[in-house]
């Protein structure tokens, strides 16, 4: 046989479906007898998966010698069901709360057949996964989207703070809010400028590890969260995850304060200049009074957006002729400065003429900790002379977040500028203290 | 009977899926608290056994140290299988003739003991399809696992287990057998062969728990049962014939079981606390004192079945007691051991009035600090009863020190095992598989012969270095100059016997090492039987050869202060000396021997002593009394 035979025979193996039973001779002579399943996106381009008896997966190469004939299935399992959520879960009790679900990693399973995780199906599967979220009041479940977090963006969080604004206006006691984990932090931070007058506690939660692991920090996580959003004491917009390494200490943090500072450990979430609002230990939940308290209500959504922000990070090669392809059609944007602020001298003009041009320039620090400051040094005096607008200690992705924010509700420069330089949600520290309390 | 082997061993290479050595440690600096809970598997089913861990609610604590990180942690993905480890999986495979797979898939195998942090053990599956001749008998090699070793259980209590993560993700080659050994001589012989094969790809690690076998046993009309994690190759034989025994007693207890048609009494059990008001002693006492509840499970059927099976040792309440161990009870009373254990006649009666047994009837007591716990280890009682009637249900036990086996958990079923995704497949090419045939290490058979033939050992010492993994050290040395039976009894008697060092494991001296002390002992600097002293220093942590020499005090006994030594050793005995003669130096050897503490060699010793013994005869002897004085 030559080798378009060999590739016949894989073209007929891989398009049986998944599941179907087969008994493949190699060259060798050697008989593998297994069920044809999804070869990974990584696989040799010969190769075939085969799921063996003994429960394990392997990959054949397929040339010209191998033969394969397809053998009989036996008995299979049924399949159980996921755990149904209870009957009670699906009434509502005076201490409801409402979970949204937006995809990511605490709402997904692995695709056994892509290797990939993909987001679970539907509310009652989300249930199904974290039983516990029950025991402590009724949860309601809103599928908003189902998106892993990269592709979540400032337009999605509009459409968040409108279904948080309809579940309290359902009475609910307060609202979690399960997101992917890479650009929770940004989420927090837009809903902490778009909601207004919040009555109870909105709370974003996610997972660092997928809750097909037995180790996974989903389920912990999400009780935690459930647990500050039914706090009476709270009325802002917060993170919760973990405290640290170990499954029983929980954090919650300031939507505008947070950032994930790990790419992958569950205690990637923290505080940047300022504490924890509190913590969450053996299901109690403790506040700094620090915290915002709820208002009166109703809830509101203080929108529009305007998209056309943008978010520069500096670095030591980038001249003017890049950041001008970068600011291209940009009614405003962070930049990201060294130190207390600042960008090398030569971009100076070129922010100048940006300002000048009704684009606002606001200065933030990409040390991440500490604040800025234009008048240390000169750089920083002529940048404010060039009419950059410094942020003082707010975190770069926040301030992205307000100017998406403020460029929606208002016009002019200068009102966008007053806006940006308003406290709107405890999002500015400006007091630094040494180490972080809880 | 059918046995079925699983030999695992770790190996030196690093760890499996990250970058860290493959050592245990003695230090911890730190630890964390984790829960796990069972998850669905690919077909959204849940195993048996981590079902059943799951039930028991513990939480999971791990001690972190200088030999893990934020992977063992499953605070990170793992980094991509070691090549080292897969190489020496790859040339198991073609040592025993096994069909490599083209593509290595890592799956996750559900394990929420809590002995992964993840939930689940990486295991991949590298070839199939073996075989191995021993003894002249053919062995069918099933196949070449690579897999993660688990984190190492430090101590546990109903609530909490406590785990170290220093042996966590150091690879393990795992070579399993098909089911075609007869008996436990024979699974002994065939789990040394696969050692040997292991070791003599040089990466084997070495010390306690660093070779393990499971033993899938079979009896006919039983069941099979996996005795996981022998650490003894000389034990398994008495774990196979005990399996097989214990087996053939509980058969026949079932036999008799069936005859009465015996029952199970389901449960709700009833609190016979009110009963017991008077039992003051006894494993009782204590909760009778609190008022708590003692649980009971009534057996119909059972009585006088539950003590020991005529003429064996094994008895069916052994294999109930052993149920509540494992949901955390000390054990459990069963009504044949009573009265007894503080519960006196009178109350016995009122017992089982109030059960309303008859003659044949028996029943178990369980009393825990936590009721529900009772309630739990009462149904695994009562489940296990229930198979009893059966037959022998598949189980999963633990090889215990004194040779016999416990129950620990269920058998693990088929759904634990699913892709581990965040790996990509390794495809193992042609090439790879070249150079690992070229490079193929000598088989064990091979090198004990010429081993024989070209360093003049026995046999037995030439099997000792090969088996025990010394052959390639011992031939390092052997080509230095070194002799051949010094070197050897160097390698497996004087370095083994060495005190473990506690959790880091045993000393394990380097090559320069053994070769500046096998110089010593040439030059003469100290006496072979020093070798174990100066060893010993350096476990201490002498810092080399010439440090650990100076601490012990070897060095220096010149043959003027042995002569010395041997004349006063003589002088002190010189009755006997005179009374017995030349035969007096065997008794004296010893006490000589002692004084000269490892200084010198002992041939040299004994020249010494020959010699002394023969100045005192000489000056005693009536002939030569006027010439010396």
């Amino acid at each position: 046989m030559d080798s378009s035979n060999a590739s016949a025979s894989l073209t007929a193996m891989r398009n049986l479906p998944a599941g179907r039973r087969i008994e493949l001779t190699d060259s060798t002579g050697h008989v593998w007898t297994g069920s044809i399943v999804p070869s990974h996106a990584l696989s040799g381009p010969r190769i075939v998966s085969l799921k063996l008896e003994s429960g394990y997966n392997v990959g054949v190469a397929v040339d010209e010698a191998t033969t394969f004939r397809e053998i009989d299935d036996p008995p299979s399992p049924r399949r159980p069901e996921p755990r149904s959520p209870s009957a009670r879960a699906m009434a509502v009790d005076d201490a409801w709360i409402a979970l949204l679900t937006t995809g990511g990693t605490i709402a997904s399973r692995v695709d056994y057949e892509t290797g990939g995780v993909r987001p679970v199906q539907d509310a009652r599967e989300i249930l199904a996964f974290y039983p516990e979220l029950e025991s402590s009041g009724s949860v309601r479940v809103v599928p908003v989207f189902d998106r892993l977090s990269e592709n979540v963006g400032p337009a999605d969080w509009l459409v968040l703070a409108q279904r948080v604004v309809e579940a309290f206006d359902g009475g609910t006691r307060g609202v979690v809010i399960a997101h992917g984990t890479d650009t929770l932090g940004f989420t927090a931070a837009g809903l902490s400028f778009l909601l207004a007058d919040l009555p109870g506690p909105v709370v974003l939660v996610g997972a660092q590890r997928s809750p097909d692991r037995p180790s996974s920090d989903g389920p912990s996580n999400l009780e935690a969260a459930a647990a500050v959003a039914r706090d009476r004491r709270l009325g802002e917009v917060v993170v919760v995850m973990h405290a640290g390494l170990s499954d029983d200490r929980f954090a919650v943090h300031r939507g505008t304060w947070v950032r994930k500072m790990h790419a992958s450990r569950r205690d990637a979430f923290e505080s940047r200049n300022g504490p924890p609002l509190g913590t969450v230990e053996g299901g109690t939940v403790h506040l700094l009074p620090i915290v915002r308290g709820p208002g009166p209500g109703p809830a509101r959504v203080e929108g529009p957006i305007d998209e056309r922000a943008g978010l520069l990070w500096f670095y030591p090669g980038l001249t003017p002729e890049r950041a001008r392809g970068f600011s291209e059609g940009l009614r405003g944007i962070v930049v990201a400065g060294t130190g207390l602020g600042h960008v090398r001298s030569d971009l100076i003009d070129w922010i100048r003429s940006r300002t000048q041009a009704g684009v606002v320039v606001a200065m933030t620090t990409q040390c991440l900790e500490g604040g800025t400051d234009p008048f240390v040094y000169a750089t920083g005096r002529a940048l404010v002379d060039a009419g950059v607008l410094y942020l003082d200690d707010l975190l770069p992705e926040t301030a992205y977040a307000k100017l998406v924010w403020a460029l929606g509700r208002a016009t002019a420069p200068a009102d966008v500028r007053a806006l940006l330089a308003q406290d709107r949600a405890g999002e500015f520290l400006r007091r630094h203290r040494p180490e972080a309390e809880v | 009977m059918k046995v079925g082997l699983e030999v695992h061993q770790q190996l030196a290479t690093g760890k499996l899926f990250c970058r860290c050595p493959s050592e245990l440690s003695d230090r911890s600096d730190g630890s964390f608290v984790r829960r796990l809970r069972p998850s669905q598997g690919e077909d959204r089913a849940v195993d048996p056994a981590a079902a059943f861990e799951a039930s028991l609610g513990r939480s999971y604590r791990y001690e972190t140290g200088p030999v893990d990180c934020l992977v063992e942690m499953d605070e990170e993905p793992p980094r991509p299988l070691s090549d080292g480890a897969l190489d020496v999986a790859l040339t198991l495979a073609l040592l025993l003739d096994a069909r490599p797979v083209d593509e290595v898939e890592v799956m996750r195998k559900i394990v929420v003991d809590g002995s992964n942090t993840s939930g689940f053990q990486r295991t991949a599956l590298v070839a199939v399809g073996g075989t191995l001749e021993v003894g002249g008998r053919r062995h069918e090699i099933l196949s070449i696992c690579l897999e993660e070793d688990a984190a190492r259980k430090v101590r546990e209590s109903p609530t909490e287990v406590v785990y170290r993560l220093d042996r966590l993700g150091i690879p393990l080659v795992e070579v399993a057998t098909g089911p075609d050994i007869g008996s436990g001589p024979e699974a002994r012989e065939v789990a040394e062969e696969i050692g040997a094969l292991m070791r003599a790809t040089g990466k084997a690690r070495r010390g306690i728990g660093a070779t393990r076998e499971d033993l899938n046993v079979s009896v006919e009309g039983g069941h099979r049962i996996e005795i996981k994690g022998v650490q003894e190759l000389r034990k398994i034989t008495e774990y196979v014939d005990g399996e097989d025994a214990r087996q053939k007693a509980l058969l026949t207890v079932r036999d008799r079981l069936r005859l009465r048609g015996a029952k199970v009494r389901p449960g709700p059990y009833p609190d016979l606390a009110p009963l017991l008001d008077g039992t003051t002693t006894g494993p009782l006492a204590p909760t009778t004192r609190r008022g708590g509840p003692v649980l009971a499970l009534v057996l119909p059927g059972f009585a006088g079945l539950l003590g020991p099976v005529p003429g064996t040792d094994e008895r069916l309440g052994r294999e109930l007691a052993d149920q509540a161990r494992a949901v955390g009870l000390r054990g459990l009373i069963h009504s044949d051991e009573l009265p007894g254990y503080g519960v006196n006649a009178p109350e016995v009666e009122r017992l089982r009035a109030r059960l309303e047994l008859g003659e044949q009837d028996a029943f178990v007591l369980v009393a825990d600090a936590s009721a529900e716990r009772s309630e739990r280890a009462l149904r695994q009682i009562e489940a296990r009863a229930r198979a009893a009637i059966e037959g022998i249900p598949g189980e999963t036990r633990d090889p215990l020190p004194d040779g016999r086996t416990r129950y620990s958990r269920p058998l693990p079923g088929r759904h634990r095992m699913y892709p581990e995704t965040d790996t990509p497949p390794i495809p193992i090419s042609a090439e790879r598989i070249d150079r690992l045939r070229r490079a193929l290490p000598e088989r064990p058979s091979a090198r004990l012969a010429r081993l024989v033939a070209e360093r003049g050992l026995s046999r037995e010492q030439a099997r000792q270095l090969v088996y025990g993994g010394f052959a390639d050290t011992f031939e390092t040395l052997a080509v230095r100059g070194h002799g051949p039976t010094l070197v050897a009894r160097l390698l497996v008697q004087d370095v083994p016997s060495l005190p473990p060092r506690g959790d880091a494991g045993p000393f394990e001296p380097t090559v320069d090492q053994l070769d500046a002390i096998l110089a010593a002992a040439n030059a003469g600097r100290i006496g072979k039987e020093g070798i174990p002293r100066v060893l010993d220093a350096l476990a201490r942590g002498a810092s080399d050869v010439d440090a650990a020499i100076a601490s012990t005090g070897l060095e220096g006994l010149s043959s003027e202060a042995l002569m010395a030594l041997a004349d006063r050793v003589v002088r002190d005995h010189l009755p006997m000396v005179r009374a017995r003669g030349p035969e007096s130096f065997s008794p004296l050897m010893g006490d000589l021997m002692r004084e000269v503490r490892g200084r010198r060699d002992g041939r040299e010793v004994a020249e010494a002593l020959r010699r002394a013994i023969a100045n005192a005869l000489e000056r005693s002897s009536p002939g030569s009394a006027g010439g010396h004085g």
